[in-house]
């Protein structure tokens, strides 16, 4: 992967947040998808009763994934999903940062990689017969989060995110503020939602490390939670990976599950602490 | 007010369904895990353990809209608890709602916390043993607060009147009980084994080696405060609306182990290190608020030893911690 990670600053200095104006009441916005599943992008049409005001209140200029005609360029706010995974991933985003304020990196696979990125994490001779890239025409290249190539400005995180963070998020630039990110993690939900902890029951629930702002909805529903939301900046790792092993999981184990959704953001000192159990690669 | 009665034990269910008769009845019901809900069948009452959550979203709400704004006006929703009747709540958890009356209904009085804690009645139920290996109520401060007090002595209960509103409540149900004139004695309150941190004064130890240990398990995953009958911090946030100009502010729970909790505008963050995140908990508990109001914050229930992931005890870690 290290041949193509080198990253594409921004224009310098701090970034301008486009506020609507008087005379450009306005904001210019887009949403596109790079490699993915496009539920990212799905998760922003299931506002299902609120399209019709955002549509009203914000430009959305281009759509590709629902509309044939689109103006692609003068971005206030870009949201990519997906991830890099070809030559023309690259391409795309590349030319789409230039044409954008502010890069939002909606989803999991432009945030972490995600699933897609797995592959990292495997020999090239164990999947290389399933690529399609032949005959497609496709420039296979390793697949990576948006921020290994271009500058990202902000994070909706999740897989997929969650419907309502794209509504604030856009209800916040309206009204010409600056949307949080939320950085707590998924347990402080979970115990406010009243749940018995499923660690507690063995399951190996990444609660704990795991950025929340998804209310917790899979411990709700009864399923530990896998991190698809990225660790949060604060996250105590080797304390997570120390209890998960005291509950019987193998280190073997907790990398794969950590790294599912969390990818390629897992911090350098993790991997050691799993490359010292001796674990390939 | 140290009127004493007692109850044949047999009487119990039948004083608790006709209480759930005339009001909301809350106490502790075993569902996944024991937990306060509200119950109409007072069989489902369980009395074995202590509810793993406490009682304070009852009155010091998780999530509370406290106001709203049409555009021109802003109003304030209070919206008053109907009257509720709380059973099975142990003196910890008593203890628990005394600290929370002392922080939101002193001074200039919380409206949203008075809405919810004016019209309830607390029944307390004694513990004759500890029910959590991590109980160490023994080494704090609780004093007897409460409407009523049950105590389990077998065939019948003894039970002890703690206020006018609990003489009165007894009274409307007076044919469950019979008058009696023992005095409840420290021989009553006293439960073994629960005397358990014994460091009483712990404002000598904040510099000591012996926090690392704890602090390098700690996860800063909140679940402590969360479980806590007596934290109290929250974060407000406005939630603007898409359709049109009006906004709520909503006030929610929060935790002083997450970074986020000392963000400054400008991004600063006080504390910064998990270290000071973890033993400002504790001091918060068992120092600071003490010097202010004269009494710990912490009531011993061990919640969140019991609920934290890692079990940091931090009573077995403060009493081995040497000068
Ligand atoms: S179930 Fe998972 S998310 Fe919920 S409190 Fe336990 S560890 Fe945290
Ligand atoms: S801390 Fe004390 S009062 Fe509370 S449950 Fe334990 S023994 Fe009972
Ligand atoms: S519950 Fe335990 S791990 Fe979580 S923040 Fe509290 S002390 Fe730390
Ligand atoms: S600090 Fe712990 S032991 Fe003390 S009242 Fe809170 S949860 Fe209970
Ligand atoms: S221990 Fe922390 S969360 Fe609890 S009341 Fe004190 S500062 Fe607030």
């Amino acid at each position: 992967m290290t041949e193509q990670t080198q990253v594409h600053a921004a224009p310098a200095g701090p970034v301008f947040w486009p506020k609507p104006t008087d005379t450009n009441p306005k904001l210019r916005v887009g949403f596109f998808g790079l490699t993915g599943c496009a539920g990212c992008q799905l998760s922003v049409l299931f506002n299902e009763d609120e399209i019709l005001r955002l549509v009203e209140i914000i430009d959305v200029t281009a759509f590709p994934f629902v509309r044939e005609r689109n103006i692609e360029r003068d971005f206030d706010f870009l949201f990519v999903e997906g991830l890099v995974a070809s030559r023309n991933d690259l391409e795309t985003l590349q030319k789409l940062r230039e044409r954008t304020k502010v890069l939002v990196a909606l989803g999991a696979c432009a945030h972490t990689g995600c699933v897609p990125a797995y592959r990292n994490f495997t020999l090239k001779e164990n999947y290389e017969h399933l690529l399609y890239v032949k005959d497609r025409g496709i420039e296979d290249i390793n697949p990576s989060p948006v921020d290994d190539y271009v500058k990202i400005d902000h994070t909706i995180p999740g897989c997929p995110p969650d419907k309502r963070e794209i509504l604030s998020f856009i209800t916040d630039i309206v009204g010409g503020n600056k949307p949080k990110t939320f950085n707590n993690p998924v347990c402080i939900e979970c115990r406010r939602n009243n749940n018995a902890c499923l660690l507690e029951s063995g399951k190996p629930c990444l609660g704990p490390v795991t950025r929340g702002g998804c209310n917790a909805v899979c411990v709700n529903g009864g399923f530990e939670c896998w991190g698809c939301r990225g660790l949060t900046d604060d996250a105590n790792v080797p304390a997570m990976v120390k209890l998960l092993e005291e509950k019987g999981y193998s280190k073997e184990f907790i990398r794969d599950r950590m790294r599912m959704f969390a990818g390629l953001k897992m911090p350098a000192e993790v991997e050691i602490i799993f490359r010292a159990a001796n674990n390939k690669p | 007010m140290t009127a004493a009665y007692s109850m044949n034990r047999a009487n119990l269910n039948p004083f608790l369904s006709a209480i759930a008769g005339d009001f909301e009845l809350i106490a502790p019901v075993r569902t996944d895990i024991v937990r306060f809900e509200a119950v109409s069948d007072p069989a489902k009452i369980c009395l074995d353990e202590q509810p793993f959550f406490p009682l304070k979203e009852f009155f010091f709400r998780k999530h509370e809209v406290i106001l709203k704004f049409d555009g021109k006006r802003f109003t304030a929703p209070l919206k008053k608890a109907p009257k509720r009747v709380f059973f099975g709540v142990r003196r910890c958890d008593l203890n628990g709602v005394l600290h929370q009356d002392m922080v939101f209904s002193s001074g200039v009085a919380d409206p949203y916390y008075a809405a919810q804690r004016e019209d309830s009645l607390l029944i307390g139920f004694h513990c004759n043993e500890a029910p959590s290996e991590h109980c160490f109520c023994g080494s704090l401060d609780l004093k007897d607060f409460h409407d009523l007090m049950f105590f389990d002595r077998g065939e019948a209960y003894l039970v002890q009147v703690g206020s006018g509103k609990g003489a009165a409540f007894l009274k409307k149900f007076k044919k469950f009980f019979t008058a009696s004139d023992y005095a409840v004695t420290d021989e009553d309150r006293f439960i073994e084994g629960v005397d358990k941190l014994k460091v009483k004064d712990i404002s000598g130890v904040y510099d000591n080696p012996g926090w690392k240990p704890m602090v390098d398990a700690c996860l800063s995953c909140g679940a402590c405060t969360t479980l806590c009958p007596t934290c109290y911090c929250f974060e407000l946030r406005e939630v603007p609306s898409l359709q049109d100009e009006s906004s709520e502010r909503v006030r929610e729970w929060s935790s002083c182990q997450l970074k986020e909790f000392t963000k400054v505008s400008g991004g600063f963050v006080y504390r910064e290190s998990r270290e000071d995140r973890f033993k400002h908990r504790i001091f918060h508990q068992l120092d600071y608020f003490k010097e202010k109001n004269g009494v710990n914050l912490c009531v011993g229930c061990g919640r969140c030893i019991t609920g934290c992931p890692t079990r940091i005890d931090f009573v077995t870690g403060i009493n081995e911690m040497k000068a």
